[in-house]
């Protein structure tokens, strides 16, 4: 049967016409060869552009689409649509891409632009020829969702999905759920107590029948696909059992084994066993093995030692105290913790960031105790700070009378991100307006490159902090020098006075960078999702697909994905939930049906394929006695690697089969296909 | 650069805390508006003229205090009042009632030119701030009265204007010598 292939090329407004000459690119498609038709369109992806497709169809002319236009990408599944509703079979369709690939990529070059659309689509048609119907697949879909990252993020997200029915596990490296926000002291632009906020949220998530915590755990490895993924989860090992622990902190208070307290971001120091913060959910100890010193000779999974004179056994401190049995040394605690599989149908990533530390900025003297970053200011106004709130300079206590803050440390500076961190206007002006109007008698200085408030309530919350008494200095500081004694100078140019400028100053605080948070990179790669440059998670379409991944089934919220501020992580979580939602409610996903098949005429049993196969798909079998390869279909990702690898050519990717994709580089190759390849 | 003075650093922590208190107090009530967006100084004439400190610049040194600075620098008396800035501002500030405030800060400290005080001690005497003594052969040439029909032609309306003068700040200052004030003795005018 010889095709009748219709192809169709967009304008895509200027973004094609601009740079490719569209009317000759028609002309030349109707002299390939199985083309039966070609047209042209402003905008192909609109309803008239469809409806030129649906004619045609109806009409009996076309029985294979070709469309010339953006990306598949983003368009793929409306053209498909169009086919399906003009009652062809979806899968006749295929794409070339002359936007993307060529006008703008040759943008100003209109006689090679237009030259290798002709190519791009004589290679599509060629490949839309030899297209066969294929029948869309569906799985069913695990009703449950993983939640990774227990910030105000991934607890918005997972109390909404639990509110919707769905079972979700929350997931979280630290032994509390809260994340970076459970440090805050107040919140812009309402100044909101963050505890007061965000502590009941942490009791609703914890209480919430439909959601399990696994807070002190990581994602270990993920398989699968959209509806079902298989996670392995890994939770740490506490050495307390936190079955029995109640929270009491009698052996925190007990414990003598010390360490810096990441919670006060190193401020003051912790016990080795420790519970995160007075207000952790949940409430539960934790033995940082690293730090622990092994009071009286106890050391994990030995006996404990038996004392000369009494013949009773020694028993760590820790151990002593604790009324429930649930700190218990002499047990064989596994240091891996312990690894269990979960099944789930979605995934939402909400991993957080992480402030920069001073120490990479040697200009500012990182290494005075009284130049601090923005987010270890937030702990010293904290009332569950080092300093109970108390507003007071790391070296000696005493109450700065000159605070000077630091804008843009580490974001706008290509030594470090080159991105703006979003955030830091806002939380600086924040911090200095929290010490101006306790203590309206500290001079307080920011140091900008630009003030950036853009955000409902923001350019008020600014004018507000000016009204204060809060001096604004737009230029960089180029150094913070070492006073004797503790004092501070800082060296700056004020651009609006185009004059150099310094400060004494008792505390520096430095607004350093949003930066991603550690090891999200490899969590990007146990999850298949890429990270941009930055080293943020990649949405899909900033605009139109801003909480989808490029892996289905996975969603990210919150800075897993950029700088954020509260309101806006929180919106997006719930975006994120929703998007989560669909395929859970849906009950079953479609499949593409581009899983591979394997003759088993020409199949010499070999095995070559079953090791190279990603996804642990394929076996061998004995079909008939004899031994051949089977592919179980809904393992299948249909990446091809088996039918490249095959040596009797006897796997098929349907949708890319062998043929069809030499008819491809034919096309490509040919003379014909637009001229001479140079 | 805010003045010609020495040190070409200003020194922040050496400002003058309650500066914008002062300014406030004299007229400049909406200082703080201020964020520096450059408008009222891209139609300042002080600033075309090319006078190191016009309305945005003043503004800013206000905010930070850097009182002598500007008490050692003359650009203020070179504002020729057409008001565009205060007219243009998109938050308000009245910067023509900042350069006003500041004058008033910089007579307080009698840091004023010559010129200025010259003129101030003329409208005192004889009602013009710039009058020329030999202008009336002048004006009997073209065929005018030897004094104009102002205060100067009559001595009632500049007892007036001296009383007037009397109940002004002026009297308080003493930049310049008033009849029966004091402290107009100590001044060198």
């Amino acid at each position: 049967m010889v095709s009748k292939t219709g192809v169709y090329v967009c304008h895509c407004g200027e973004n094609i016409a601009g740079s490719v000459d569209v009317a000759k690119v028609v002309n030349y498609s109707t002299t390939l060869p199985g083309v039966s038709v070609s047209r042209e369109y402003l905008f192909m992806c609109s309803d008239p552009g469809q409806e030129l497709i649906r004619k045609d169809i109806e009409a009996g002319i076309v029985d294979r689409v070709v469309v010339a236009a953006c990306t598949p990408r983003t368009h793929e599944p409306i053209f498909r649509k169009a086919l399906e509703d003009a009652g062809l079979n979806q899968y006749l369709f295929e794409m070339a891409n002359i936007r993307d690939q060529d006008s703008w990529a040759h943008w100003g070059d209109k006689e090679g632009a237009t030259q290798k659309a002709q190519r791009l689509i004589a290679s599509a048609v060629a490949k839309a020829n030899l297209l066969q119907p294929l029948q869309q697949r569906y799985v069913e879909v695990e009703k449950s969702t993983l939640v990774v990252g227990a910030g105000v993020s991934g607890m918005f997200a997972a109390l909404d999905l639990a509110g919707m029915g769905y079972k979700v596990w929350l997931l979280d490296r630290n032994p509390s759920v809260g994340g970076n926000m459970a440090k805050l002291d107040k919140t812009f632009p309402t100044n909101d107590c963050s505890a007061c906020i965000l502590t009941p949220v942490m009791v609703q998530v914890a209480n919430h029948p439909n959601i399990e915590l696994l807070t002190y755990s990581e994602v270990e490895a993920v398989n699968g696909s959209i509806g079902n993924f298989n996670v392995t989860v890994r939770k740490k090992q506490t050495y307390i059992d936190w079955d029995k622990c109640t929270g009491c902190g009698d052996c925190v208070t007990a414990c003598l084994g010390k360490t810096d307290n990441e919670f006060n971001e190193g401020l003051d120091s912790r016990k080795a066993l420790y519970i995160a913060f007075p207000q952790a959910v949940p409430k539960r100890a934790v033995l940082d093995q690293d730090s622990c010193i092994n009071c009286a000779g106890s050391h994990i999974g030995k006996e404990h030692k038996i004392n000369a004179k009494s013949g009773e056994p020694m028993l760590a401190p820790c151990e002593k105290v604790c009324k429930t049995g649930a700190c218990d040394r002499t047990l064989a605690h596994d240091s891996g913790g312990e690894s269990f599989d979960i099944n789930v149908g979605t995934i939402i990533v909400a991993s957080g960031y992480q402030a920069m530390p001073k120490e990479p900025f040697k200009e500012y003297s990182p290494d005075s105790p009284n130049v601090i970053t923005c987010m270890q200011l937030e702990r010293i106004l904290s009332a569950t700070g080092p300093t109970d709130g108390e507003f007071h300079r790391p070296s000696d206590g005493q109450k700065p009378k000159t605070v000077a803050f630091i804008s843009c440390v580490g974001s706008r500076d290509k030594n470090h991100h080159v991105y703006c961190s979003k955030v830091c206007c806002m939380y600086m002006l924040k911090e200095a307006r929290l010490i101006k109007e306790k203590y309206p008698e500290t001079e307080v200085y920011i140091f900008f490159i630009d003030v950036r408030t853009p955000g409902k309530d923001f350019e008020e919350y600014y004018n507000y902090c000016r009204e204060l008494g809060i001096k604004i200095v737009r230029g960089r500081v180029g150094a913070v020098d070492q006073l004797p004694g503790d004092g501070l100078r800082v060296r700056a140019y004020d651009v609006d006075m185009d004059t150099p400028v310094t400060l004494e100053a008792d505390l520096v605080a430095l607004a350093t960078a949003m930066e991603p948070s550690a090891g999200l990179a490899d969590l990007g790669r146990k999850l298949g999702i890429t990270c941009g440059s930055e080293g943020f998670l990649k949405e899909v379409h900033t605009k139109l697909y801003p909480v989808e991944t490029s892996v289905k089934g996975i969603y990210i919220a919150g800075c897993a994905q950029g700088p954020k501020d509260i309101p806006e992580s929180v919106s997006q979580s719930r975006a994120a939930s929703s998007a989560a939602a669909v395929p859970l409610t849906a009950g079953r996903v479609p499949v593409e049906p581009f899983s591979s098949s394997v003759d088993q005429e020409k199949c010499s049993g070999c095995g070559i394929c079953v090791p190279l196969c990603p996804y642990s798909a394929i076996s061998r079998e004995e079909i008939d006695g004899k031994v051949r390869a089977g592919i179980e279909i809904a393992l299948c990702a249909g990446c091809g690697v088996c039918a490249a690898a095959c040596p009797s050519l006897a796997i098929t990717l349907q949708g890319f089969t062998a043929d069809q994709i030499f008819a491809q580089i034919d096309a490509l190759t040919s003379v014909a296909g637009g001229g001479p390849i140079d | 650069m805010i003045s010609e003075s020495e040190n070409i650093v200003f020194n922040l922590s050496e400002g003058e805390p309650r500066f914008v208190a002062q300014i406030k107090e004299l007229g400049g009530e909406e200082i703080l508006e201020c964020i520096q967006c450059g408008k009222c100084a891209a139609v300042c004439p002080m600033a075309l003229a090319g006078f190191p400190i016009f309305n945005k610049k003043l503004i800013q040194a206000i905010f930070l205090g850097a009182r002598e600075a500007l008490l050692d620098d003359s650009s203020i008396w070179a504002c020729q009042s057409c008001n565009r800035c205060t007219e243009i501002c998109p938050r308000d500030v009245r910067p023509f009632e900042i350069i006003l405030a500041m004058r008033r800060v910089a007579v307080r400290e009698f840091a004023v030119p010559a010129m200025s005080v010259e003129g101030l001690k003329s409208l005192y005497d004889v009602g013009h701030a710039v009058y020329l003594k030999d202008s009336g052969q002048t004006r009997q040439k073209v065929g005018l009265p030897e004094k104009p029909p102002s205060v100067i032609a009559f001595p009632k309306a500049l007892k007036e204007l001296q009383a007037i003068l009397h109940q002004s700040a002026l009297w308080e200052i003493g930049i310049i010598p008033m009849e029966g004030n004091e402290m107009a003795d100590t001044c060198e005018v």
